[in-house]
């Protein structure tokens, strides 16, 4: 039965239900151990399935798909990892953080003078120009408003009851998808991208892989890499491991926890930031409500990665997008977000701790 | 109360947190504090009543919603009819009790003098006041011609909102006023008293402009109920659920369902309701029993994820039963006794008030039950509930059944007054606006989620939907017409979430805190920091 749960104590769970709660137990630890690997057979079944209905190169377009849409999931969702990992927040605003940036983008390359389809008659070398100078300047105006909105509605509430943020997070992302709305109005806003990024640069089993599709999912590698090393190495880094692991004993030893906090407020949106510029190159469609179907899906990959962990949530992203795209074909794309949400169900349901995080202590 | 004991039980572990608030030292103390949020509330209530009251001909003169005379008529042209000595009786209630406020004042800012001395007579006067007030408000409502002589072409005849609404606002604060110390004490039952009685005379009053009354039936009152199931699971038992449309959907559709002639079946409402109710409880059950051995945030996004994947499958129309993007129509509206509730709103405004009144008696029952220490234990330290015999799972189960039941229960309630149910009115934007309307009332507080539940509705459904109409005749009137011309309904969510953020910000334990949640909220502060973090990675 539902008792075998870690939060009963072995004696009793073992009192009230005898031996078959420890086989259930055991199976359930089984179940977990063995997830990963369910996971990653379940996926190889669908591409599988794909392949034998729809044929070969749907299903290796799709894993293409699945891949670059995966990029996007990932740069969005550390940003939620790292700030769950570090004041344990559902950060309902850093959606629509992402798609604020995906606009500031947009206004800051139209006010430079360029646009990523105009540079894209110049070449690879221009576009790689514009493109550096626009990532700057969208993720430090991202990264400053992530602070900000830390610095406004999540800081004074830090000591507060638990839903207090939360709610208040609920309420910042209704201000900037109600900035967007007012000011970028209700409509899909087109971005413009670089003739020559759709152009093909290779051709893996009858696949065409466009420039802009290895552009995407590199980026976001690099992003993720960067990122890793950055926490991994700096002392900056080191005091975010640290105010994440317990904050009170940061504060002891000399960690400024609100500078800290607003750094990862900073990376984590400048991080979404570049994740919308490459969703506006890889779509080129943005409209004021498409963070809040992309923050909860990138939540998602963080859940599935193992919230808290960097490397988890990029994985998380990946698999997610490959599971859309895959389910997408099988089942309809209207179910997308069922079966986002359903696979998200039975990973807490089989391994709560997701597919690379570790045992954490249960708090109710 | 037993909560007040296990806050007391907690209160000498809580840890000394830099930059922790200053916890009450005492129950008592934390109960008085909760009556005054209580009291300030019924206080800004009142004259937000007045205010609305006196500012409500200018609206209605141009919107031609119910035409009254105005309050300022009465005073500027010198009452005449029977209504002049009752209006001089309130007027003089009412300047003894401003002199009782400026006393006050006085003996507060001078620190000379006894504030409150005059208690007595202060009820005395209010209580005259209110007899007055109630007798001015039921001549308004019973006798055709005008009450006070004639007075304005705009006057005649018809009962009048504006009159109502100031005179209530004023009933109120002398209510609360006068008798400070009752209401002080008794804060909970002042509260259901009014909120109850001003409820149930609502449609009466306001008979003309039926959107009022749809205002209320549709939105108010169901948001109320959701709001109170939700603090159940929310509140009682301190698990997150984001998803809590999801339920209501469910009620409402197995509504649809069994009473509409989509499957041809039409079982009578009553039966329906609580079909409702059970089938919305298994889900809840069904869904709580393999997740609620999870941690609080993990339990939150499978809520949300549950919450998403019902419309979806209702919207994609699943089985073929739901109808699909335009869902269900043609549902039968309920009878009791033969009378049939048709789409007059007015029935169903009247039932939601009994069934919610009823709800919070089970629900404040079963909060001072057994499995209502059961969930505050659960809440506040599942281990060392479950060392002293409470068993976690099957208390949350309970939680998140009886939560959900109410949710269906209200659904079920929704989809009979509309008549139709579409995927559309279930989406993540009502489990956070319920949600939401928990956190801002007081987590844990069924009077302050009544409380959420009227002020959340009021701003959603009411002025946010009107903020166009109002400045505009606003602006019209002051001579700013450049107001009624900016499009405001592109800048409601921005106002919406300024409004949440704010509340939060300035009361982040709601604006009637619970007593127990109070103290148990604030001495959980020290950061349960994540293990597996960045470290691994």
């Amino acid at each position: 039965m539902a008792q075998s749960t870690e939060t009963v104590p072995a004696g009793a769970a073992m009192r009230s239900a005898g031996l078959p709660v420890a086989r259930l137990r055991e199976l359930s630890a089984l179940a977990s151990r063995a997830f990963p690997i369910v996971v990653v057979a379940a996926l190889i079944l669908m591409v599988a399935l794909v392949a034998l209905r729809s044929g070969g190169t749907t299903a290796a377009a799709e894993v293409r798909n699945g891949l670059t849409i995966g990029a996007v999931y990932a740069l969005i969702a550390v940003g939620y990892t790292m700030v769950y990992g570090i004041i344990e927040l559902i950060n309902f605003a850093h959606g629509d953080v992402f798609t604020l940036s995906a606009f500031y983008a947009l206004i800051f390359s139209q006010h430079l003078g360029f646009d990523i389809s105009g540079l894209g008659a110049s070449g690879a070398g221009g576009f790689f120009a514009a493109l550096i100078i626009l990532l700057v300047l969208t993720m430090a105006a991202a990264g400053l408003t992530g602070m900000l909105i830390e610095r406004v509605a999540y800081r004074r509430l830090r000591n507060s009851p638990r839903l207090a943020p939360l709610i208040t997070a609920v309420g910042v992302s209704f201000i900037i998808e109600g900035f967007l709305f007012a000011t970028q109005g209700a409509t899909n806003v087109r971005t413009g991208k670089a003739n020559w990024l759709l152009g093909e640069a290779v051709k893996v089993g009858g696949v065409s892989i466009s420039w802009r599709d290895i552009f995407v999912f590199f980026s976001a590698l690099v992003f993720m890499f960067l990122l890793q090393s950055f926490v991994r190495f700096t002392r900056l880094g080191k005091a975010m491991r640290a105010t994440a692991q317990d904050r009170d004993a940061a504060l002891l030893s000399g960690v400024n926890i609100n500078r800290t906090i607003s750094a990862t407020f900073f990376i984590g949106s400048a991080l979404a930031a570049a994740g919308g510029i490459i969703y506006s190159v890889k779509d080129d469609l943005i409209v004021w409500n498409l963070g809040f179907r992309f923050g909860i899906i990138a939540f998602t990959c963080a859940v599935l990665g193992g919230i808290g962990n960097l490397v988890g949530a990029g994985l998380g992203a990946f698999l997610i997008g490959l599971i859309q795209v895959f389910g997408g074909q099988l089942i309809g794309s209207a179910w997308d977000n069922a079966i986002i949400f359903a696979m998200l169900i039975i990973v807490l349901v089989f391994r709560p701790v997701g597919l690379l995080g570790l045992r954490v202590p249960d708090r109710a | 109360m037993p909560d007040a004991e296990v806050a007391h039980a907690d209160a000498p572990d809580i840890p000394a947190v830099p930059e922790d608030v200053p916890l009450p030292a005492t129950a008592s103390a934390t109960a008085r504090e909760e009556s005054s949020a209580v009291f300030w509330a019924l206080v800004v209530g009142g004259l937000v009543f007045v205010v609305a009251g006196w500012l409500l001909p200018w609206f209605v003169e141009q919107t031609a919603n119910g035409i009254g005379f105005s309050p300022q008529d009465v005073v500027s042209s010198a009452p005449t009819g029977i209504g002049t000595v009752l209006v001089y009786v309130i007027g003089a209630a009412m300047v003894v009790l401003l002199a009782g406020v400026a006393y006050d004042a006085y003996c507060t800012l001078t620190r000379r003098g006894v504030p409150f001395r005059y208690s007595r007579t202060r009820a005395a006067v209010a209580l005259v006041g209110a007899v007055g007030t109630v007798v001015v408000c039921v001549l308004v409502v019973s006798r055709e011609e005008p009450l006070f002589g004639s007075l304005s072409p705009l006057a005649t005849g018809s009962p009048d909102n504006a009159v109502w609404m100031t005179l209530t606002g004023f009933t109120v604060l002398t209510f609360v006023y006068g008798l400070r110390d009752w209401v002080s004490a008794h804060g909970q039952v002042a509260f259901a008293g009014i909120v109850f009685l001003i409820g149930a005379l609502f449609p009466l009053i306001f008979g003309q402009s039926q959107s009022f009354i749809v205002w209320g039936a549709s939105a108010a009152a169901i948001y109320t109920l959701l709001a109170l199931g939700l603090n159940v699971v929310v509140g009682f038992a301190g698990l997150l659920d984001l998803g809590y449309a999801a339920f209501f959907a469910i009620g409402a559709y197995t509504c649809g369902s069994l009473s509409s002639s989509v499957h041809g079946l039409h079982f009578p409402f009553w039966i329906v309701l609580f079909i409702g109710l059970a089938v919305a409880a298994l889900f809840g059950a069904a869904l709580g029993a393999p997740t609620l051995r999870l941690r609080g945030d993990y339990l939150a996004i499978v809520t949300l994820g549950f919450g998403e994947i019902i419309p979806d499958a209702a919207n994609n129309n699943l089985f073929g039963a739901t109808g699909g993007p335009e869902g269900i129509t043609g549902i039968d509206h309920p009878s009791i006794f033969g009378f049939n509730f048709g789409i007059d709103a007015r029935p169903y405004f009247w039932a939601l008030l009994v069934i919610i009144a009823v709800v919070i008696l089970l629900l404040r029952n079963i909060q001072r039950s057994r499995l209502g220490r059961a969930w505050a234990a659960i809440r506040e330290d599942e281990i060392a509930a479950a060392a002293t015999g409470v068993n976690p799972v099957s208390t949350k189960l309970l939680a998140f059944a009886i939560g959900a039941s109410v949710s269906g229960f209200a659904g079920a309630f929704f989809g009979a007054e509309l008549g139709s149910v579409t995927p559309d009115s279930f989406q993540f934007a009502v489990s956070v606006t319920v949600l939401s309307t928990v956190v801002l009332g007081g987590i844990g507080n069924n009077t302050g989620v009544v409380a959420g539940g009227i002020l959340v509705s009021f701003i959603i459904f009411w002025m946010l939907a009107h903020l166009q109409e109002w400045l505009g005749t606003f602006g019209n009137k002051f001579g700013l017409p450049t107001l009624g011309t900016i499009d405001y309904s592109r800048w409601v969510y921005i106002v919406y979430g300024a409004i949440l953020v704010g509340i939060m910000l300035l009361r982040p334990a709601g604006l009637l805190p619970s007593r127990a949640r109070k103290v148990e909220l604030q001495s959980g502060t020290e950061s349960e920091s994540l293990a597996a973090v960045q470290g691994r990675a």
